[in-house]
């Protein structure tokens, strides 16, 4: 058993063996147990607590060799000033290389950012390369900065040597090869990306559809073919001198020697102003048609366990489909994903801020996208974590505990039934569903209510009313309203029945024939043209925005043109004759091949999905069908992933990915596990949608309580609690109904008719409209709005319609006043429990029998009282 | 306060009703026909407050297509089959004549100015080209492009907490795009415009409450209120409590329903606007409602920033003339008095107004001696907001076809629009939903008016 450990290669997987594992050092244990299937860098670390625990007879004969060499190493060290890998465990300052030393630099443009850090008592690996000094053993090879950014200067082998506060010093090898030898300048490899890392490219300057006064780039870069002719050729050649590069318009207005309406962009004499004028003077070519394109980035460190208020400086290497392997850090861009967390400069320094949590850090290079993933443990004595009851906790836990944020209590009774009530049935418990669960003893009295309430009707329209908004179930003639009509009561029957989620898509995605036997049709007939259709069933089914991928290279994403043609191949062959009326058209897939042009030159290109393989279709064969079967496969990454973000973020008010309907590389989950935990689970039950509910339902973690202690109250994203959320219009619209026990009518349906019933968007409904129920305008459920508004606050306080509700002769009100039999105490009981299922506190009944006592009009009285409680964030809040 | 043409101290008058004495007491500051003394000059002042300098916009729709060649440009050297019934007159500014039915706005050219020229409008009968300068396809998918009102409001928030800072006066008519004041596209239904009718404006007034009352209540919420607001981690909980502050400010003293309320204004000035009636040629549009451009006016001044309403139906596919005649009057008399009224306020420098149509019309004259649609070229007036006045910019063709000098697109006077606000468009962005900023028009304010 080596007592060596060597951690994995980087460009390797494999993760070490579970015994070396269990034989680390707390340091090494840190970065290592709770990562999985990550690469991780190659560093020789020795573990005295391996050597310590050797018993058998064979580890004491290692154990011996390894003192010896040991102790011969050390003295070979001491002679040579090298950083011994043997050394140990105090001195833990290193340079982290991810390849073997020397490190080797070709040519003049080679660059390399050093890491330097050292490693705490408390297995945190800090970053110390802007607090060490540097210089070289031997003069004028390489030239490092105060950043530990390396310039080559001539070709030689040099030893960097990295010198801390304390005087420590470490050491690097380097070798410059091939300095002299002027590689001709690739264009879309190293120009093109100098212009997006400026931001030429960008979508407010030249990289728009217009171009900026005359000039033209292709935004971020996707095209280096189009800006090549833009540079060199357009407009009789006059952007480029190649008699006198310095002279040129790209570089003379690039420093803003020339009145540059984007100002200065790039020092005179900087590695990128030298590099474009090497390929002017080199003669502007383009370089080979076949040349190494980036196939894939990384980042080093890819993930680091980090303090509030430290920085780490990451860097970023690029491999081309050559093999070849360059550091690229200057020139990739670098993004936070949340900047209240993580700041981020050009040159790749992660700087983190107070709060505690993840953060991601992307880096985008011609296409090819990397993520550097911070944890930042809240600092203080470690916590205790409850037992897992499923795969949820697990996964909850398991992150709360890398970051040390404690978890809240279980909520009470009466909180998980009005929550999960409002959740799962879109309205607030009845007083006897309250009362009877309360009264309760059995244990399982919590699972027995998420049962009920999932068979019950009342969660059939609250996630019909979900659905049909995001499938844009609109109504904007009265002529149309049996085929919305019919649609809704498709989706709710879907929901009762428990249909699995794979053959509802299936039941719209490939809807064909008359509105009336096929209602699903209704999508069909809203979103009618192709493009629409395209990118609403990728939002919607696969959570990708791909509509930026329509005219150009996706910014944020890999989705290309063609991607998003061959995805819209499969809709290519949809037709629509007409039905029974006008306005309810009969919709069909044509016989045929199904193609789209490609958009550049035309070719027609077959359907295919999403990074999936090309499909032949016969031409008898709906292609709608096999974009259905493709999404449904167990192993597609998108489809399970993205509703189990969906209906994460109905329970929790916040997905795990957000935007919902945006999974993409550049936009992590805050719980990548999460999410996996759940997809799978989904996938395992068949796509069941009962069974995500109940799986998400029964955890700890979604019975949390919403009040936060001294320690977890900034955490946002890592579910250590409840995170209150307002009610839907719809929802508050019923629940203020519920609490004054009256009712709302709607045009042209029955009485009684609750908001969240609503089957469709055209009842014209000032509260619903106010507090923000969607049109069904687009397939996103950010349409609906939960801003708060002026106008809201005055409904609520003041309007007619409230007012009617709790002046009603049979409302609430006026019933608590007319009751001569029970006590004001029994009356404000009963009301607290209708409203927020619980009892009153002491001190509320105090407050509220005097404020009746005081008052002679007792029904008047007991208006203002349900206004107070209907007025509150506890009312109005599902907390 | 004694006004100069009052009369009222008729004891010691002279022959023209006026005694050296009271002249002199007042200082003379009654201009024309607003009896506007010191001491209410001051009291004035002292109203406006912040709101006399905030930037502000006035968008007058004239819903239907108003023809260009009957409104600002007159088409003398056509042949009569295409210039049509009316003459031009002179303006204040030498060389420039519009309609003869425009005379008080021909004596005030040189605070204004003339587009004939504008192009790219779409052949359809809808406000929200002129309201954002797109089309309504424009960024469908994720709610389309916000109007100007909008944007405002989402750029530059409320002057007054209590005064929603974009406000729509058209009535609901039948034909809906007409009434259109402009929606707030992709930022959301919160930066939808406060339209003072049916419910939102009720609401401002106590609904069978007394003040007393409502005391009362707000005082039971405070002491029942009790979830803590530091749990919320979306931050709605904190706007609604500060908007519930401002709730009860606003059915307290509410600024917004004084601007509304018209017999709070002088009488003098109400009749000077003129009402608008008898409302002709409405059919499915709006009516000629001049006294919202005073309510305009009021709602400036309580701190609104942009007041979009629609005057008019324009559409003019039958007796066109006696349709200008009639509209154009009733224009004439509203638009001058609201110029006149903002410029004796000093307000004309800070607040823009903009007069236009969906598009022009056909230069040939129908059978019904009307004119039909005509997409290729439209017009429009502007006046205040610190532009160069007193310049006809572009012309039209000598039939008043298509416009052959300086064509102005719709964008461009809506980027002139947002640059009298002090909003650069050249590098503000409103970010959509899908996180993508997006920009509020694609050109450039119009160099003639800077």
């Amino acid at each position: 058993m080596p007592t060596v450990m060597r951690d994995c290669n980087f460009f390797s997987s494999e993760p070490m063996a579970n015994a070396t594992r269990r034989r680390a050092s707390p340091r090494l244990a840190e970065s290592g147990r709770n990562v999985v299937s990550v690469p991780e860098r190659r560093t020789y670390v020795v573990t005295a607590n391996a050597i310590g625990l050797a018993p058998c007879r064979f580890r004491k004969a290692c154990f011996s060799a390894i003192v010896l060499f040991f102790v011969m190493s050390t003295v070979v060290s001491a002679a040579n000033n090298r950083p011994n890998p043997l050394t140990p465990a105090e001195n833990t300052l290193r340079f982290e290389s991810f390849d073997s030393q020397p490190v080797v630099l070709l040519g003049s443009d080679a660059r390399r950012q050093c890491l330097v850090s050292e490693t705490s008592s408390d297995g945190l690996m800090l970053d110390r390369t802007r607090s060490v000094t540097y210089r070289c053993k031997e003069p004028d090879i390489v030239e490092c900065d105060a950043t530990g950014y390396i310039k080559p200067l001539r070709d030689g082998q040099v030893t960097l040597i990295a010198k801390d506060a304390s005087g420590l010093e470490v050491t690097l090898q380097i070798e410059v090869r091939q300095w002299a030898n002027d590689p001709a300048v690739s264009f879309s490899n190293q120009v093109v990306p100098i212009f997006t890392k400026l931001g030429c490219n960008s979508g407010g300057c030249h990289g728009k559809a217009a171009g900026q006064n005359g000039f033209k780039l292709s935004l971020l870069g996707f095209e280096p073919r189009e800006d090549f002719i833009h540079l060199v050729k357009e407009s009789r050649g006059r952007r480029i001198s190649p008699a006198v590069p310095d002279q040129s318009l790209l570089l003379a207005k690039t420093i803003n020697a020339i009145p540059h309406g984007g100002g200065q962009r790039l020092e005179k004499d900087s590695h990128e102003y030298r590099l474009i004028r090497r390929w002017i003077s080199q003669g502007m070519i383009y370089g080979d048609e076949n040349a190494a394109t980036v196939a894939s980035l990384q980042i080093v460190p890819d993930q680091r366990r980090m303090r509030p208020m430290t920085s780490q400086q990451i860097s970023v290497f690029a491999t081309y489909s050559n093999g070849i392997v360059e550091d690229v850090t200057r020139t990739v861009q670098f993004e936070s994903n949340d900047l209240d967390m993580a700041e981020v400069t050009n040159s790749g320094l992660v700087s983190i801020k107070d709060l505690a949590g993840q953060v991601a850090v992307m880096a985008r290079y011609q296409g090819q996208v990397a993520t550097f993933r911070a944890a930042v443990p809240l600092v203080g004595e470690m916590h205790d974590w409850p037992e897992a009851t499923n795969a949820v906790d697990v996964a909850v836990i398991e992150q709360l505990r890398r970051l040390n944020i404690p978890m809240s209590e279980l909520c009470d009774d009466p909180t998980f039934l009005r929550r999960a009530t409002l959740d799962l049935a879109g309205r607030l418990p009845t007083l006897d569903e309250v009362r009877s669960f309360l009264a309760d003893t059995t244990n399982d009295k919590r699972d027995a209510v998420i049962d009920r309430l999932l068979a019950s009707e009342d969660y059939a329209d609250n996630f019909a009313n979900k659905w049909m908004l995001i499938l844009r179930n609109r109504r904007d003639k009265p002529t149309q309203q049996s085929g919305t009509f019919a649609f809704y009561r498709w989706i709710r029957q879907s929901l009762a029945d428990n249909r699995p989620y794979n053959q509802f898509v299936r039941g719209i995605v490939t809807a064909s024939g008359a509105i009336d036997m096929h209602p699903p049709v209704a999508w069909y007939r809203n979103v009618s043209d192709t493009n629409s259709r395209v990118e609403d069933s990728a939002q919607l089914f696969l959570g990708q925005r791909i509509q930026c991928a329509r005219c150009h290279h996706h910014p944020f994403e890999k989705w290309s043109q063609v991607d998003h043609a061959r995805l819209s191949a499969f809709f290519s062959l949809v037709r629509s004759k007409p039905g029974l009326t006008p306005d309810e058209p009969t919709i069909y897939s044509e016989v045929g091949k199904p193609t789209t042009p490609h958009p550049k030159n035309g070719q027609p290109l077959e359907p295919a999905g999403l990074d999936g393989p090309v499909i032949a279709m016969a031409n008898e064969q709906d292609p709608r069908h096999a974009l259905v079967d493709w999404m449904v496969e167990p192993s597609n990454p998108y489809f399970a992933r993205s509703l189990a973000n969906r209906y994460w973020k109905h329970f929790f008010g916040r997905g795990l990915v957000e935007p919902e309907d945006d999974l993409r590389v550049t936009n992590p989950a805050s719980n990548p596990e999460l999410l996996d935990a759940l997809a799978n689970h989904f996938v395992a039950s068949q796509f069941d949608l009962k069974e995500l509910i109940r799986f998400i339902c029964r955890s700890k973690v979604y019975q949390l309580s919403s009040q936060a202690n001294a320690s977890n109250i900034r955490d946002r994203k890592c579910h250590s609690r409840f995170y209150p959320k307002r009610m839907s219009a719809e929802v508050l619209l019923d629940a203020i109904d519920h609490a004054t026990l009256s009712t709302t009518t709607f045009d042209e349906m029955p009485d009684q008719t609750r908001a969240v019933c609503l089957p469709d968007t055209a009842f014209n409904s000032y509260f619903l409209t106010l507090f923000g129920r969607p049109q069904a305008s687009t397939a996103c459920e950010c349409e609906r709005t939960t801003e708060s508004t002026l106008a809201q606050s005055l409904q609520l306080a003041n309007s007619k319609e409230l007012q009617a509700k709790l002046a009603a002769d049979q409302a609430r009100p006026a019933q608590l006043a007319n009751d001569l039999q029970r006590s004001d105490n029994e009356k404000i009981d009963e009301l607290y429990l209708v409203i927020f299922a619980r009892l009153a506190l002491d001190e509320e009944k105090r407050i509220s029998i005097d404020y009746l006592n005081d008052k002679t009009d007792k029904k008047s009285a007991f208006e203002d009282l349900v206004w107070a409680l209907m007025n509150s964030k506890e009312f109005v809040f599902n907390h | 306060m004694l006004s100069i043409l009052s009369g009222s101290d008729s004891s010691r008058s002279y022959c023209d009703a006026r005694s050296r004495r009271s002249f002199l007491k007042l200082g003379g500051l009654t201009f024309g026909t607003t009896s506007l003394g010191l001491a209410d000059l001051y009291r004035a002042e002292a109203a406006q407050g912040k709101g006399s300098s905030h930037k502000a916009v006035i968008q007058i729709f004239l819903g239907g297509g108003p023809p260009h060649q009957d409104m600002w440009e007159i088409k003398t050297e056509a042949p009569s089959e295409i210039r049509g019934e009316f003459h031009p007159i002179p303006t204040n500014v030498p060389g420039i004549q519009i309609c003869e039915v425009f005379p008080k706005l021909a004596g005030m050219m040189d605070k204004s100015v003339v587009i004939r020229s504008i192009i790219g409008c779409k052949d359809r009968h809808d406000s929200f080209q002129c309201m954002s300068g797109w089309l309504q396809e424009d960024l469908r998918s994720i709610g389309g492009r916000p109007s100007i009102g909008a944007s405002v409001t989402k750029l530059r928030g409320q002057v007054d907490p209590s005064v929603p800072a974009f406000v729509g006066l058209a009535e609901k008519s039948s034909h809906v795009q007409w009434s259109d004041c402009g929606g707030p596209g992709f930022l959301g239904a919160s930066y939808s415009a406060f339209r003072p009718d049916g419910p939102g404006l009720d609401n401002m007034k106590l609904n069978g409450l007394t003040l007393e009352r409502l005391q009362d209540r707000k005082q039971l919420l405070i002491s029942l209120d009790r979830l803590r607001r530091d749990i919320d981690t979306s931050g709605i909980m904190a706007g609604m409590d500060s908007f519930n502050a401002r709730a009860i400010d606003v059915l307290t003293s509410s600024k917004l329903v004084d601007a509304l309320d018209l017999s709070k204004e002088d009488p003098s000035i109400v009749a000077r606007y003129g009402d608008g009636k008898p409302y002709q040629y409405q059919y499915d549009g709006v009516a000629t409602r001049n006294d919202h451009l005073l309510v305009a006016r009021r709602l400036i001044e309580a701190g609104v920033r942009v007041v979009s309403l629609s005057f008019g139906r324009w559409d003019s596919h039958g007796k066109n003339f006696d349709l200008v005649r009639d509209h154009g009057g009733k224009l004439d008399q509203s638009l001058s008095a609201l110029i006149e009224d903002l410029s004796q306020r000093g307000m004309l420098d800070d607040v823009s107004i903009v007069v236009w149509g969906e598009f022009g019309r056909t230069p040939k004259i129908n059978a019904n001696a009307g004119r039909d649609h005509w997409s290729q070229v439209s017009c429009a007036y502007m006046a205040g907001g610190g532009i160069r006045a007193g310049q006809a910019i572009g012309a039209t063709n000598r039939l008043g076809e298509h416009a052959v000098e300086r064509p102005v697109h719709v964008q461009e006077v809506l980027a002139t629009l947002y640059h009298n606000l002090g909003i650069n468009v050249s590098n503000t962005t409103l970010v959509d939903p899908t996180g993508r900023p997006q920009y509020l028009v694609d050109r450039e304010p119009l160099r003639e008016l800077m």
